[in-house]
């Protein structure tokens, strides 16, 4: 029998998160493990009247690539793929991983190589998205390895993934639309805001995010999501930050890391493990010492660590920094090959300060958002 | 299957079926319960420096089109495949399925809609195998649901698959070629004739088969293989004929069929199980009542019927004829979205004549022609 709670994350999908009309193409992508979700899903296609196609992919094929492939062959792209593209409404990706650290043993090298040469295909799929011509949704889909990875039982992690997204409740769009109108609000508050200062455990962090917008994460590009973000002024960063969390990049894990910024540049840099390849990620590029994004964790459902950033960049509670690229939409200039996100527990002393007013304290916001509503940002009804 | 024969199995569909070379585009088109033969096959194809491309259709995803989507829907084609047809330069189908009887319940009439929204597709596919610009193999991976129909246990189902393939010998490519050297040598032989008769228990039936051509099969569009084909002349199909097994397709199964053509098209059909998906099936579109292939099973490691077509009409001892598309290289022009093959068992005293000529009794060619 299927889970209830897969059939309303299937229908939040397609309603909410894609909007999905009839008559659009949309593929779903997964890995077999997540086929439940990728049947529902695409009942739930069906019954919108879409066009939906699978396209599932099995554990071992790309290990076998990246092992035995020539150099031609790890970055060939076929033009299957890149007419594909061209013609998708939607497109949902679905992580449901059998083993997470299967590529651990993988060459760097070759690994970069086979990223860099998919990153193609993923750039003009978000150049399709930021133009309006197609919709993403990323999820997940709850596997073993996944509740490994968060030390949980398979069943307890399900309970996790469920309640994060809402749909362990009846109606989660209409959640969804509440946290939607909530985080707007949020994010319109914070456009006013000239700098944040961020005072915790060996933290002390002022961020310079005038004239920078502040966008809401609202459960369209992800499920579950629930944050505000922003990209800082490149040259205004100042003070030191400690990251509470394990920062995780390509499946390695870098822990305890400090950082003190100078005129929004990284200037020292330590980790009391995995500090070779933090110093390594901060040599990447020139704007690889930035930050790029600064946001509030706001998804309370989401309350401990579970080693993947969909769930750990909402925890709420928290607050996320990345180093490297930022996002042209809310007005940054930083460009960098990295985007790391790294993540600082606020739970249980943090205080944020907007130019000089304290309006979060121990993980929440002090007050509910002013109620000026960007309808216009609202999705609707 | 044990890692040997997957390995095998991989390695002659790559290498001796579709002859993968450096720079293909390899699509493998199966079910997630043939994973660890479309492991084998990845690899082969990476090591012969083809790009391999997996088309997995999750279980369970037909069945709910069929069963809910509305006819545009099913007459929808995904950009995914029309691509994968049109660009491959090799397709290697995997048949797994979980459940070969799971449409059993949809309304015939639906799947016909989605026989014929494929149609394109079919065409397309069929032009390309016969231009050589698309090298295609299906094969079939051993699940539980074909070894219950095939009324054997996993194990014993695999050692069946196993044999039909010459996967037990020490050099099934070698084999299967020389099995091809003598199948061309019946195909000249055929070639010469213009009219066969079949004579058998409630069948007698004429096909005009002057000018066309028989093709020798021995591994490489199909896997196990074994058959000598041709498709016979579209006005030229006269008489009765009453097919021994029941024939399975698109997820149901369909047994007792005794068809009646008059001069090439069939003019009376019934079936003890499934009449009226055979008569949907029949009106899918002109094509679909006209003998598209007549053929002569070969392989004597296939002995016994179970219930899966691609073995079935490659019992050694039997012939099939499908309704519906011929193949464009035996000169058969019949065109329809179905291809639909019934197997006719020969091994109980029946008669091939060739020209009024005895060519064939109780399952065997006469001394000389095979």
């Amino acid at each position: 029998m299927t889970d209830p709670r897969i059939e309303r994350l299937a229908a939040l999908l397609t309603d909410y998160s894609l909007a999905l009309r009839a008559g659009q193409v949309l593929r779903i992508d997964s890995l077999d493990a997540g086929s439940p979700l990728v049947l529902s899903l695409y009942e739930a296609a069906l019954r919108a009247g879409a066009l939906p196609y699978t396209n599932v992919d099995l554990p071992g094929l790309t290990e076998s690539l990246l092992q035995l492939g020539s150099d031609e062959q790890l970055t060939y792209l076929s033009p299957i793929q890149w007419q594909e593209i061209e013609e998708l409404d939607a497109l949902v990706t679905i992580w449901s991983e059998a083993n997470t650290r299967a590529l651990s043993r993988v060459e760097p090298d070759r690994h970069a190589a086979y990223i860099a040469a998919q990153r193609k295909l993923s750039n003009r799929r978000w150049q399709r998205i930021s133009a309006g011509e197609m919709s993403w949704c990323g999820t997940l889909f709850p596997t073993n390895a996944h509740a490994q990875e968060a030390e949980m039982s398979l069943a307890e992690y399900e309970d996790f993934v469920y309640a994060a997204c809402h749909v362990h409740e009846k109606d989660p769009a209409s959640h969804w639309r509440a946290v939607s109108t909530e985080l707007q609000r949020r994010a319109a508050e914070l456009g006013s805001v000239r700098e944040l200062r961020i005072v915790g455990p060996d933290t002390d962090l002022r961020l310079g995010v005038d004239g920078r917008s502040w966008l809401a994460a609202d459960g369209r590009y992800n499920m579950p999501d629930g944050e505000v973000f922003t990209s800082p002024v490149e040259t205004e960063t100042e003070g030191e930050i400690r990251y509470t969390f394990p920062a995780v990049y390509h499946g390695r894990e870098v822990e305890d890391v400090r950082l003190r910024f100078e005129e929004g540049r990284v200037v020292a840099a330590e980790a009391a493990r995995g500090n070779a390849y933090l110093q390594s990620l901060l040599e990447m590029d020139a704007g690889a010492r930035v930050l790029g994004e600064a946001a509030f964790g706001l998804n309370y459902e989401i309350d401990r660590f579970t080693r993947n950033i969909l769930f750990d960049e909402k925890i709420g509670g928290t607050m996320h920094f990345a180093l490297g690229s930022g996002f042209p939409e809310t007005g940054s200039e930083n460009t960098s090959g990295l985007h790391w996100d790294m993540i600082c527990d606020l739970r249980s002393e943090g205080e944020v300060y907007a130019d000089g007013e304290l309006i979060w304290k121990e993980g929440r916001f002090l007050a509910e958002p002013a109620l000026e509503v960007v309808e216009s940002g609202v999705r609707g009804s | 299957m044990v890692p040997r024969y997957l390995e095998r199995l991989a390695g002659v569909l790559v290498d001796y079926s579709t002859g993968v070379r450096e720079g293909d585009l390899v699509c493998i088109d199966t079910g997630p319960a043939a994973a660890p033969l479309v492991r084998e096959i990845w690899r082969h194809v990476l090591e012969a420096g083809g790009h391999p491309h997996l088309r997995l259709d999750v279980d369970g995803a037909p069945e709910l089109l069929l069963r809910e989507g509305s006819d545009e829907q099913l007459a929808w084609v995904s950009p995914l495949r029309r691509e994968e047809v049109q660009r491959s330069d090799v397709r290697i189908a995997i048949e797994a399925e979980v459940n070969t009887r799971a449409n059993s319940r949809v309304h015939p009439e639906r799947q016909a809609r989605a026989e014929r929204a494929r149609d394109a597709l079919r065409r397309i596919h069929f032009a390309r195998v016969s231009s050589g610009d698309l090298r295609y193999v299906v094969t079939l991976f051993p699940t539980p649901a074909a070894a219950q129909d095939a009324e054997m246990s996993l194990s014993e189902y695999e050692n069946f698959v196993i044999r039909a393939g010459l996967l037990d010998r020490d050099d099934p490519r070698g084999e299967w070629e020389a099995l091809g050297r003598a199948y061309a040598g019946l195909a000249t032989r055929l070639d010469a004739r213009k009219e066969i008769r079949v004579v058998g228990d409630g069948t007698d039936l004429s096909l005009g088969v002057e000018g066309r051509k028989w093709i020798p099969c021995a591994g490489r569009e199909n896997f196990p293989d074994g058959e000598v084909f041709t498709g016979p002349i579209e006005t030229k199909v006269d008489g009765t004929i009453r097919f021994t097994y029941p024939a399975g397709y698109a997820g149901r199964r369909i047994g007792g069929v005794e068809l009646e053509f008059r001069a090439g098209e069939v003019v009376r059909a019934r079936a003890d199980e499934g009449e009226e998906f055979l008569r949907e099936m029949l009106a899918v579109d002109e094509g679909a009542r006209r003998a598209g292939e007549f053929s002569f099973g070969l392989n004597e490691a296939v002995s016994e019927f179970t219930g899966h077509t691609l073995f079935d009409e490659k019992i050694g001892g039997t012939v099939h004829l499908a309704l519906g598309a011929s193949y464009p290289e035996s000169g058969g022009k019949v065109e329809s979205a179905l291809h639909w093959d019934f197997v006719c068992d020969l091994r109980n005293g029946s008669e091939v004549y060739a020209d009024g000529e005895l060519i064939y009794r109780d399952g065997r060619f006469l001394d000389g022609l095979l």
